[in-house]
């Protein structure tokens, strides 16, 4: 599965320094940002592997670790990093160029963590804003895990943690419109 | 009168409404007029920016440009992730005109970016535009005896070249306004670590586990509470925090605040206004410890800078 240089027009690592703004090639590998990450355990390949791997051209590997999903973007690497290199932005650029090739790691946790974004993407399509407990709801139904935080149900619906109900934009139709035009934007690249 | 344009995001309806209707009293007695975009949207949050390019910068542009309809100079922002979202878009946009042109296309309808609203948190805000001596004049409650460790986040400071308030490491602008209360800011060191976010509700195991040691770090600090400015940091560390005691089998019980709700507490409004009922955690006990201790005599007076203040305590 290892592909060295290009792929198509680009090779990887330019694919990613024009998508993220940031200069890979400019990391030195002192692993600062692994051990910044709050969630490098989780990872498959901690940044540091993901920023050489880049550097190497290893595009499918890349695309298929979960490190990339599992990136909060809290920048906490970034801030720390010697080289001031915009881990996070590569990180988001790697996650990008998977989706746009379909490369998607198929674990459980990341097809759940990908879920949630798109429930709640779809929440804010249709309502404008996003709609709490509709989303709790689909997420546990679409994730097949219906019990998934009852047991906090009742004290946040109660105390009004939860709303019931959303109030949806008078211009509905504007979000719905940029929604379309943004997706027209993100095929014409 | 000041006047402020104001965007809640969607929790202050809900999750963060404590926030939203403390703010408000807050900003009342120090004479800020809020100034509601009309018909605002969702920033997009965390889930625009991870799966796509142009909703990320689309969203947060519309409420741009909405604001900029307004007359006022400054836009605050309650929720911390709408603050960032806002204010990284307004960058690459002042930045980048030629991406300002090709996301401006999606909002054609609400009108040209322009550029001229700055965007503040509203942290920010109470900081540098109001003061911390005009927090202090208003004072009619100190909440002397009360140790808080006050807890940023990750995105009130970071990135820095994006924010450019603060310190992305070791900020103390909420240490300051806490003492300027008459509390007592702990000696914190996970400030600006990351409660998990977005993951509250996809990944709950990683939530408990860095929420967790935010929670341990603050009861290790000696604080009865922690402070927040963020809603999703208060609701992953107050509604995850039963969880997260069973599964370390340690009884943590601090209340996390929202800054606003101190503040109306020492500004002098009655406890039933400040939503303390809406909280998982009890805050009674917390509360419990102002004016217990020996009150600090009136010419003593504290230092502001809270690193100061700890260690003079001891």
């Amino acid at each position: 599965m290892i592909t060295l240089g290009s792929q198509g027009k680009n090779t990887f690592l330019e694919d990613v320094n024009l998508k993220s703004g940031a200069n890979v090639l400019e990391c030195y590998q002192c692993g600062k940002c692994v051990g910044t990450c709050p969630v490098s355990q989780y990872m498959d390949f901690p940044p540091r592997e993901i920023m050489q791997m880049v550097k190497l051209g290893l595009r499918n590997e890349c695309y298929m670790a979960n490190s990339h999903w599992f990136c909060l973007t809290c920048s906490a690497c970034s801030g720390r990093c010697p080289r001031e290199i915009d881990i996070p932005a590569v990180m988001e650029a790697v996650r990008h160029l998977a989706i746009d090739e379909n490369y998607i790691n198929d674990s459980k946790k990341v097809k759940e963590i990908r879920k949630f974004h798109e429930i709640f993407l779809d929440m804010i399509k249709r309502y404008g804003r996003n709609y709490e407990l509709r989303m709790m709801a689909e997420f546990n139904i679409r994730t097949r895990n219906l019990f998934k935080d009852m047991h906090l149900a009742p004290k946040a619906l109660l105390k009004g943690k939860i709303p019931l109900g959303v109030k949806p934009l008078k211009s509905a139709k504007a979000i719905k419109r940029m929604f379309a035009i943004a997706e027209k934007l993100e095929k014409n690249k | 009168m000041k006047k402020l344009t104001y965007f809640p995001g969607c929790s202050a309806h809900g999750t963060s409404e404590e926030f939203d209707s403390t703010l408000k009293l807050v900003l009342k007695t120090l004479d800020v007029e809020l100034e509601d975009i009309p018909d605002w949207n969702c920033c997009g949050a965390t889930s625009a920016h991870v799966m796509t390019e142009n909703l990320a910068l689309a969203l947060p542009m519309r409420n741009l440009v909405l604001a900029e309809k307004l007359e006022n100079t400054t836009m605050g922002i309650a929720c911390a992730s709408c603050y960032q979202r806002m204010k990284v878009t307004k960058v690459h946009m002042d930045e980048n005109p030629e991406l300002a042109k090709r996301i401006n296309t999606t909002v054609v309808e609400e009108g040209t970016y322009k550029g001229t609203v700055d965007v503040k948190s509203m942290l920010q805000y109470a900081y540098e535009d109001i003061g911390l001596e005009i927090i202090k004049s208003k004072v009619t409650k100190p909440l002397t005896g009360l140790k808080v460790a006050c807890y940023y986040g990750c995105l009130l400071t970071r990135p820095k070249n994006i924010t450019k308030f603060d310190s992305p490491e070791y900020p103390v602008s909420m240490d300051q306004i806490c003492e300027a209360l008459g509390a007592t800011a702990t000696e914190f060191d996970y400030k600006t670590e990351c409660c998990g976010a977005s993951f509250s509700i996809s990944n709950t195991e990683v939530v408990e586990n860095l929420s967790g040691q935010i929670l341990a770090m603050a009861k290790e600090s000696g604080a009865h509470a922690i402070v927040v400015a963020c809603p999703l940091c208060q609701s992953n560390l107050d509604m995850r925090q039963p969880d997260i005691e069973k599964k370390q089998g340690v009884k943590y019980d601090i209340p996390i605040f929202y800054f606003t709700q101190l503040m109306a507490l020492a500004f002098g409004y009655p406890v039933d206004q400040l939503k303390f009922p809406k909280h998982i955690v009890a805050v009674e006990g917390a509360l419990a410890n102002i004016g217990k201790f020996q009150p600090v005599p009136e010419k003593v007076k504290k230092p502001i800078k809270a690193v100061e203040a700890e260690s003079e305590d001891k």
